[in-house]
């Protein structure tokens, strides 16, 4: 049977090889991107080979969460901790990993990306503690010779031996470099670009304590607790334990990036299984009369079961052996994208195979799977329907169908208002869930309506446009899944578009408008460091025409107590907080003051946003007590203003110049705000530094939502494949739907229809499949996000960002996405021989 | 090696010029038509230098074993095929040099054709299918006078808004017959029209082909293999090998399964 089954599935090879390239694209882009993942994983693992000779870690106690390779804000290690491990013997050494941006020899800032790290590290020579290795040139052997490690040689295009600029706090630096280094076995420390120089390099001086301390013993392993006894009021780790958490926090970062990707290979899968299914159904369909023939001749139902999984799994097979291979190849293509992106997630370059074989399992078993319930159906055909020839499908609706998608679209309108009352999440997804639902099981008796709708449109075009119509109506049962594969691709795009959109707005919209500073200058990227020293602000005020210049110092605070803070974006718990001169800045700042009065902001008295009094429902005069550097801090409200400063995240708190002193806080400036018409060139010159970028207030209103742009680039380029492999499934089911109708076809063409009019027929009937896809999807997804904002923003949000002119356009491309897809086997169809058809008889 | 009728038979001797290659009465001709399929040693000569006339108001049955050629005939004459060599003319256009936009528009207002299979359009009613061939000309538009007397005479009138699935195989070629006539074609083209029929609905459907010519001056080329059917026609034309091997003029039954009989 096995045989005899190939040699069918063979014999019909092309009209399943659309169907083995879906597979194949739903494997390809699972492998992908199980491998992205897992090779993004190991980027930690040389942390433990660097770290090995490290016994003992000293850190001060977190007073702010973060994410991130930037690790949450812990409170600065004194350096007598450092002298007292010393002093007992051990080797010990403080980091405080100051800014450090290499310039490649043009002068740009080079070395990574923006998701990395620059920072200078201490050449620690032969110390256990050195997690770096030379392994070009020689170790920095004094002031003026520096080292980078091997990415960062690699990408700003470094040779040893040449002079190497770089950027510090302390401004432009020169030293020559000497030797190239590797981190752990890898080119680089996991997200970071570092320089390395001699440990007695001014730049090392703390100017606050260490941020942490790596302790290794003489010959003898340093235990946490005797470590512990000499650094009272930190925390002490044992050296795997610390790497452990720094690999844990690296994880943490890219979580989100391997979630993000599995989603992304979940819709695939779905998308994928719709398609095969849909193939199923209409190719069993189309061999009702085969399949009833083998059951008169004696096929029991079971066999007949068996030979069209068995099909399944040579289709599966196929399928599978390209998407593995594809995969294999488009790992890299994914990483190139990313790259293009400026998100260059760190990989290695291990080939899983737990990847492949989870793409194996997937692909073989989502076909077996997507072809049981059609397999079932289809074998349930009578003998007699062999000897009949009877209409493959009636024209209604199934009833059961259509009474499951009632009942789905109750459940779904019945949570989603629940949802969106309540502000309850869980069942806004079900809701959103159950809409999805009746519209994937509502869409047979859509694409009907829709059929009869425009039937006195297509009538219009004579007797081809109401045979495309009527056909659509007729075949909406087995048709019905393209539409949805499509209408899954297009929801999710749409659904993204309008979060996005309306994100951005909220980010930069209102709080922008309010700002009417000339220029921003902040470091490059968006990043806080590299940052804007004194002498950088004072060259700037000292610009022509420059009439105000307002500094902002940019921290974080933890709240404490019980309340939670909900805030759209980023922000975890810890809270955004701005030190600024206060009355410069309502000269560049409009506030809308909603409680309170600025001018009593001073020293602890703050300014906090609307969002922040809300979720921890503060008046004026309460006090807000906060973690920071300089320990707890008692803060007050001196007034509420309905949105704070743009960024992203917008700080919560703001506060006057001498709340930096109550917090701790002494690091150089993060941006500034410029008043006056002056010159961009001369403020540019003013600055000197490649770090740092003078923006005019357009360009940095337009770059407040890049880096949401950067991700909705990334969340179109996946769904694109979700949308492609969907096209295909529409192409396929056009290619499936003419082979079945080429008797009707060469029907039409002997009574005098031009090959031009029975192709255009075609196209409109499977755009018209494709539009009724791209329609659904599109009100799917205003539906969820408008939920959603409902459900989550606090009212803050009613109605997303909705641009009618851009879903016009989705409309139209889906049309014509469809149109596209059917158009080459329309062609073949509409060009095919009469004669042949008519001889086949 | 020319095949022209009159050549073997002798009957009907006085008309081999109305079926000769000149265009005189003739509303379709074939001109030293050969079609050849395949090539090299595997080559087919499916016809073999025919030339014919097929005359106005004229039953024309062309008859012949299965691979005789008489298919390709048809085809070749009605378009739907092209020749290797030679010229098929409807009226006075040579079929061979009509793009495929063209040969659309003659196939829908010069040309009609019924199937064995009946060939109907399942998403449209037996009117639509009908008028299917005036609709298809966005200008045009229906004699519904001229629809009624035909649906009336062939016993379909009151089938007209069921789809095909829902008619009998009798009612479907009906449809298939009103069809053809519907734009008053120069020529008629059937292909076994009663091959998938009982005697009972192929006697009814030959008698009401006959009533078209007789009395609405229609022009028919049927393809055979019945005796019966044949012996509805004015003209038999038998092929064998690919080519015109003999002809008569209204023959009875017997006479064509002598000939038959004679060319086996």
């Amino acid at each position: 049977m096995i045989r005899r089954t190939f040699k069918l599935a063979w014999f019909k090879r092309n009209r399943y090889s659309l169907t083995v390239i879906a597979i194949g694209l739903s494997v390809a882009f699972i492998v992908s991107t199980l491998l992205l993942t897992t090779s993004i994983a190991d980027v930690g693992e040389p942390l433990n080979e660097a770290y090995d000779g490290v016994d003992v870690v000293v850190r001060g106690p977190e007073v702010a969460a973060g994410d991130g390779p930037v690790a949450g804000i812990t409170a600065p290690v004194p350096p007598t901790v450092v002298d007292a491990l010393t002093a007992e013997g051990y080797e010990a050494v403080g980091f405080t990993s100051p800014y450090a941006q290499v310039l490649d020899p043009a002068g740009n800032p080079g070395g990574q990306d923006q998701t990395s790290s620059n920072v200078a590290e201490p050449w620690l020579g032969d110390s256990a503690l050195n997690g770096f290795e030379i392994i070009s040139g020689t170790a920095p052997a004094g002031l003026g010779e520096v080292a980078v490690d091997a990415s960062t040689a690699d990408n700003a295009g470094l040779e040893v031996g040449s002079t190497l600029r770089y950027v510090t706090d302390a401004g432009l630096q020169e030293a020559e470099l000497v030797g190239i280094a590797t981190f752990g076995g890898a080119d680089n420390d996991p997200y970071t670009s570092t320089l390395l120089i001699d440990a007695g390099d001014p730049v090392f001086t703390p100017t606050r304590g260490f941020d942490y301390v790596l302790v290794a013993g003489d010959g003898e392993a340093v235990g946490t607790e005797e470590a512990a006894a000499l650094a009272p009021g930190t925390e002490v780790l044992s050296g795997p334990a610390w790497v452990a958490d720094q690999i844990d926090l690296l994880d943490q970062f890219l979580g989100f990036f391997s979630t993000f990707l599995t989603v992304f290979a979940v819709i695939a899968v779905v998308v994928g299984m719709v398609i095969v299914t849909n193939t199923f159904t209409v190719s069993l369909a189309q061999r009702t009369e085969e399949l009833a023939l083998l059951r008169l001749v004696g096929t029991t139902r079971r066999q007949l079961m068996a030979q069209v999984v068995l099909e399944a799994v040579f289709l599966g097979a196929a399928g599978t052996l390209i998407g593995v291979l594809v995969g294999l190849a488009g790992v890299n293509g994914m990483g190139w994208f990313l790259d293009l992106l400026g998100l260059t997630i760190e990989r290695s370059n291990a080939i899983s195979s737990t990847a492949i074989i989870i793409g194996v399992i997937v692909g073989m078993g989502v076909t077996v799977v997507a072809a049981v319930w059609p397999a079932w159906k289809a074998t349930a055909v009578a003998p007699i329907e062999a000897l009949r020839s009877a209409e493959l499908e009636p024209p209604s609706a199934s009833r059961k169908r259509l009474i499951a998608a009632a009942i789905a679209l109750a459940i779904g309108v019945g949570c989603l208002g629940y949802g969106m009352i309540q502000g309850d999440i869980l069942f806004t997804g079900i809701g959103i869930g159950g809409a999805f639902l009746a519209l994937y099981l509502g869409a047979d008796t859509l694409i009907r309506l829709a059929a009869v709708a425009v039937r006195p449109l297509l009538g219009r075009a004579g007797p081809t446009g109401i045979v495309a119509s009527r056909n659509l109506e007729r075949n909406a049962g087995r048709t019905s899944a393209a539409a949805s594969a499509l209408m899954i691709g297009i929801s999710l795009i749409a659904f993204f578009t309008l979060m996005a959109a309306t994100i951005g707005q909220f980010v930069a919209g209102d709080s922008a408008d309010a700002l009417s500073a000339d220029y921003v200058v902040q470091g490059i990227g968006n990043q806080p460091e590299p940052a804007l020293g004194d002498e950088t602000l004072a060259a700037l005020a000292a610009v022509d025409r420059v009439t105000d210049v307002v500094p902002l110092y940019s921290t974080s605070v933890t709240p404490l107590g019980e309340a939670e803070i909900e805030r759209v974006g980023p922000g975890d718990a810890a809270l955004g907080t701005a030190i600024t001169d206060f009355d410069a800045l309502t000269g560049v700042y409009e506030f809308t003051v909603n409680a309170g009065s600025l001018d009593d902001v001073t020293g602890t008295a703050v300014v906090i946003d609307q969002a922040l009094a809300d979720s921890f429902t503060l008046a004026i005069g309460d006090p807000l007590e906060v973690n920071t550097l300089a320990g707890e801090v008692e803060l007050a409200v001196a007034a509420i203003v309905e949105t704070s400063l743009p960024g992203a995240p917008q700080p919560a708190v703001i506060g006057d110049l001498d709340l930096g002193d109550a917090l701790g806080y002494s690091e150089p400036a993060t941006a500034a705000y410029i008043a006056g018409d002056a010159d961009e060139a001369a403020l540019t010159a003013a600055v000197g530094l490649p770090t740092i970028d003078v923006l005019t207030l357009d360009d940095y209103v337009d770059g407040l939502s890049s880096n949401l742009d950067t991700i909705l680039a990334l969340v179109y380029a996946l769904l694109a494949v979700a949308v492609i492999i969907a096209l295909v499934g529409i192409a396929n089911t056009v290619s499936l739907a003419i082979s079945e109708r080429v008797g009707e076809i060469a029907a039409i063409r002997a009574a005098g229809a031009s090959s031009r009019q029975i192709f255009w027929s075609l196209i409109s009937e499977f755009g018209l499949l494709a539009l009724v896809g791209v329609v659904s999807g599109l009100v799917l997804a205003w539906v969820s996000a408008t939920a959603f904002f409902q459900a989550l923003s606090d009212g803050q949000i009613t109605y997303p960002e909705t641009d009618v002119v851009t879903g016009l356009l989705i409309v139209l491309a889906g049309f014509l996405g469809g149109a596209a897809a059917s158009w080459f086997p329309a062609l073949v169809a509409a060009k095919a021989d009469i004669l042949d058809v008519l001889r086949a008889d | 090696m020319s095949t022209e009728l009159l050549q073997p038979d002798g009957v009907g001797k006085g008309r081999s010029d109305a079926s000769s290659d000149t265009p005189g009465d003739n509303v379709a001709r074939l001109v030293g038509a050969t079609k050849t399929f395949g090539e090299g040693d595997a080559a087919v000569t499916a016809l073999d230098d025919v030339t014919i006339g097929f005359r106005r108001r004229e039953f024309t049955a062309v008859m012949g074993p299965s691979g005789s050629g008489k298919s390709t005939l048809m085809y070749c004459q009605s378009g739907l095929d092209r020749l290797t060599s030679g010229h098929a003319y409807v009226g006075d256009v040579d079929v061979s040099t009509l793009t495929d936009q063209e040969l659309s528009v003659l196939r829908r207002s010069k040309l009609g054709f019924i199937f064995q299979s009946f060939h109907l359009v399942p998403a449209l009613s037996a009117r639509e299918n009908i008028t299917l061939p005036v609709d298809l000309d966005s200008g045009a538009d229906v004699d519904e006078a001229f629809l009624t007397e035909l649906t009336d005479v062939l016993g379909i009138a009151n089938r007209m808004e069921n789809r095909p699935s829902q008619l009998s195989g009798g009612q479907r070629q009906r449809v298939a017959v009103a069809r053809a006539m519907i734009p008053r074609p120069d020529v008629i083209f059937a292909d076994e029209p009663t091959g998938a029929l009982d005697s009972k609905t192929s006697g009814e459907l030959l008698a009401y082909l006959r009533k078209a010519v007789d009395d609405l001056g229609q022009t028919i080329v049927m393809v055979t293999h019945d005796a019966v059917a044949a012996s509805h026609c004015d003209r038999v034309i038998y092929v064998q090998d690919g080519r015109l091997v003999g002809e008569a003029l209204h023959p009875t039954v017997d006479d064509i399964l002598d000939k038959i009989r004679e060319l086996s």
